[in-house]
């Protein structure tokens, strides 16, 4: 069967890092995701906010891989920018930086998943095939993080869709900090995977937009809504 | 001077702290950013949890009273400046009353019964010194901490500030001189309009002035940032690079030396207040030592993630975490020496009755019932720790899938309210400052 491709642009401003990112997803096997097999295509790249909104304005690609911090903003302002210019293209944050601010910030902007840069070659690939698919990428720490968030006790009247996490998704989110990936957690809870990444694209739908304390405080703190 | 637990078992959970001496209470610190003329304001305030406008208050009038104030201020002084060398880098003070109306109250006597003993002395002016406090009290009860509550509560504590400082004012002058109501309150508008004047007419530079006061107290703020800065990059991460140059044949070593590196550099960029008070315990603080020592001895990488560590745990159950956190170290150590997988994750979660921990691996496996009883390794070092302890140990592993530890230690539930809100003041990540 021949591998569909996934064309991927890559923004970072150490080229000693894109050169790497380069290496292990284009030589990494093709991934198989349920019935397909695809493989990665790094069609372009880019150092800063501009030229990354310019580069994916033009190249139009299907997963952008951006570091969060960048010279001239951040991921954020990234994907702002190229929403603004109406183009659609999932983004996948890669950084070195555990802060929680960062990682908030990127997944509430409107990317579709975090990982940290002590990722290894086929994990980072098949993370960018499930983005694309359209799956939700959790690091454990972003499960941790998540956990965190929608475990503190509420101040404002909620809203049950999106404030609180249900107790399979909790379960979900346990093992994705635990380490586990998501084919080991379909047999462990014994579902399908595709459950598994409904529950985990579920949460990323409720961080995105929940309006729990910690989320729109950290918001109003950058004035941003 | 970070007493590093010995290999064998951690026999209290003191062996953990970074710093045995953060366990004592130590004499307030003199911070440069909260310092207006000698910090002693500013230290006293946050050993006591109270706003530092209060306490330079309270040092205004007694400084009136007779110039007593002046000499406690000095004397002050001379007692945190002098200690301040030898005091620890992290120190975080305990509040010492739960509520903040409790500790006004208190700092409010404090005053009062100094300026009773003051009241003899000599050089104290009676009729400038009491209205004066009145005034300041007033204008601190309706001022302070007014950012915080909305509505009905901000207007009952401006109502009670003009009443404490007018009231107080007009009491004092009729009861001491014999002036009449009238009189008392024609003086004290009299007051007030000069005061008006003199403002008005002042104000510009005065403004001008505090801002300048301030410029140069952020600039400095900055500059010593810079320094603390640059001195820790020379120190730590430039000693590693050029280890890291001599040992660039041995892949093992360096890369042991890249990580420990990482790992420190990243703590103190994304966590700076990742340490722990005295008398509390705080679960990451306790595991991120133990990570962090597993992977120097044994050249794995540990990933950790914590959840729900926004509250200190009582150190009634002292033992109970360092059961806990000895049996966690232990399953890293069997995880690191015998399963052959690179990477250990570990993921602790506090939850309202008991600490959960999560070792796993995905290395090779064991049969656990192929392990001879005679073998004391497993059995007694993680499950029977817990056990005594007062916890549970599970052990899933199978032949060629892995192992994964799972401890549950009991706690007791968070503390009331009060110290939950007092305590929180980092949260994970940030906030979850993790």
């Amino acid at each position: 069967m021949t591998a569909d491709v996934v064309r991927v642009v890559l923004v970072d401003d150490h080229g000693i890092v894109r050169h790497g990112v380069r290496a292990a997803v284009s030589g990494a096997d093709p991934i198989r995701l349920g019935a397909r097999e695809w493989r990665i295509d790094v069609i372009d790249e880019a150092e800063d906010v501009a030229e990354a909104i310019e580069v994916i304005v033009r190249s139009r690609p299907d997963v952008v891989v951006c570091d969060v911090h960048l010279p001239g903003g951040n991921a954020a302002a990234v994907i702002r920018g190229v929403i603004a210019r109406g183009v659609t293209a999932k983004f996948l944050a890669l950084s070195v930086s555990d802060a929680a601010d960062d990682v908030i910030e990127v997944i509430r902007a409107g990317a579709r998943g975090y990982v940290t840069k002590s990722i290894d070659g086929p994990e980072l690939a098949d993370a960018i095939v499930r983005v694309h698919a359209g799956d939700a990428v959790f690091s454990p720490l972003l499960a941790g993080f998540v956990l965190d968030t929608f475990s503190a006790d509420l101040d404002a009247p909620i809203d049950p869709e999106l404030d609180r996490l249900t107790a399979r998704e909790q379960e979900v989110m346990r093992h994705l900090a635990r380490g586990y990936t998501y084919k080991e957690i379909a047999r462990q809870l014994t579902i399908s995977v595709k459950t598994v990444e409904t529950h985990a694209s579920a949460v990323l739908r409720k961080l995105q937009l929940s309006n729990r304390g910690e989320l729109t405080r950290w918001a109003a703190d950058r004035r941003i809504v | 001077m970070t007493r590093r637990p010995g290999r064998e078992s951690i026999r209290s959970v003191f062996d953990v702290l970074p710093d045995p001496s953060a366990r004592r209470w130590q004499l307030p610190r003199i911070s440069a950013e909260d310092r207006w003329v000698g910090g002693v304001a500013g230290a006293t305030a946050r050993e006591l949890g109270v706003d530092p406008l209060v306490v330079r208050a309270s040092f205004v009038i007694l400084a009136l009273a007779g110039g007593w104030g002046l000499l406690l201020y000095a004397a002050a002084w001379l007692i945190l400046a002098i200690a301040q060398p030898r005091q620890v880098a992290r120190y975080l003070p305990q509040p010492k009353a739960a509520s903040p109306f409790h500790r006004y109250v208190a700092v409010a006597m404090v005053v009062l019964g100094l300026l009773m003993v003051f009241r003899n002395a000599t050089f104290f002016v009676a009729d400038i010194v009491w209205p004066i406090a009145f005034v300041i009290s007033g204008f601190l009860i309706a001022w302070t901490r007014h950012r915080d509550a909305d509505g009905v509560a901000a207007v009952v504590r401006i109502l009670a500030g003009v009443v404490v400082g007018v009231g107080g004012m007009i009491a004092f002058l009729t009861l001491s001189s014999g002036t009449g109501f009238a009189d008392a309150f024609l003086v004290l508008l009299i007051g007030v309009a000069v005061i008006l004047g003199i403002a008005l007419v002042a104000a510009p530079s005065l403004v001008r002035i505090g801002r300048e006061l301030d410029d140069e107290r952020q600039s400095r703020v900055r500059a010593d940032e810079r320094a603390r800065v640059a001195a820790h990059l020379h120190d730590s991460v430039l000693q590693t690079l050029t280890l890291i140059q001599h040992h660039a044949d041995d892949p093992a070593r360096t890369a042991q030396l890249a990580r420990h590196q990482e790992r420190a550099l990243r703590s103190w960029l994304y966590r700076p207040d990742a340490a722990t008070g005295f008398g509390t315990l705080r679960l990451r603080g306790a595991l991120e030592e133990v990570t962090a020592d597993v992977e120097d001895e044994h050249a794995v990488s540990v990933k950790m993630v914590v959840v729900g560590d926004a509250t200190e745990i009582a150190v009634a159950s002292a033992d109970r975490l360092a059961a806990l956190i000895g049996a966690a170290r232990e399953a890293m150590v069997n995880a690191a020496r015998h399963s052959g997988a690179p990477r250990i994750d570990v993921f602790a979660e506090r939850l309202d009755d008991r600490i959960e921990v999560f070792v796993r691996d995905t290395g090779v496996g064991f049969d656990p019932s192929a392990v001879g009883s005679d073998r004391r390794g497993v059995r007694e070092s993680i499950e029977g720790r817990m056990r005594r302890a007062g916890g549970t140990a599970e052990i899933r592993t199978r032949r060629g899938a892995g192992t994964e530890v799972v401890l549950t230690m009991p706690i007791p539930p968070r503390a009331d309210d009060a110290n939950h809100t007092a305590a929180s003041g980092t949260t994970a990540e940030t906030p979850v400052s993790r």
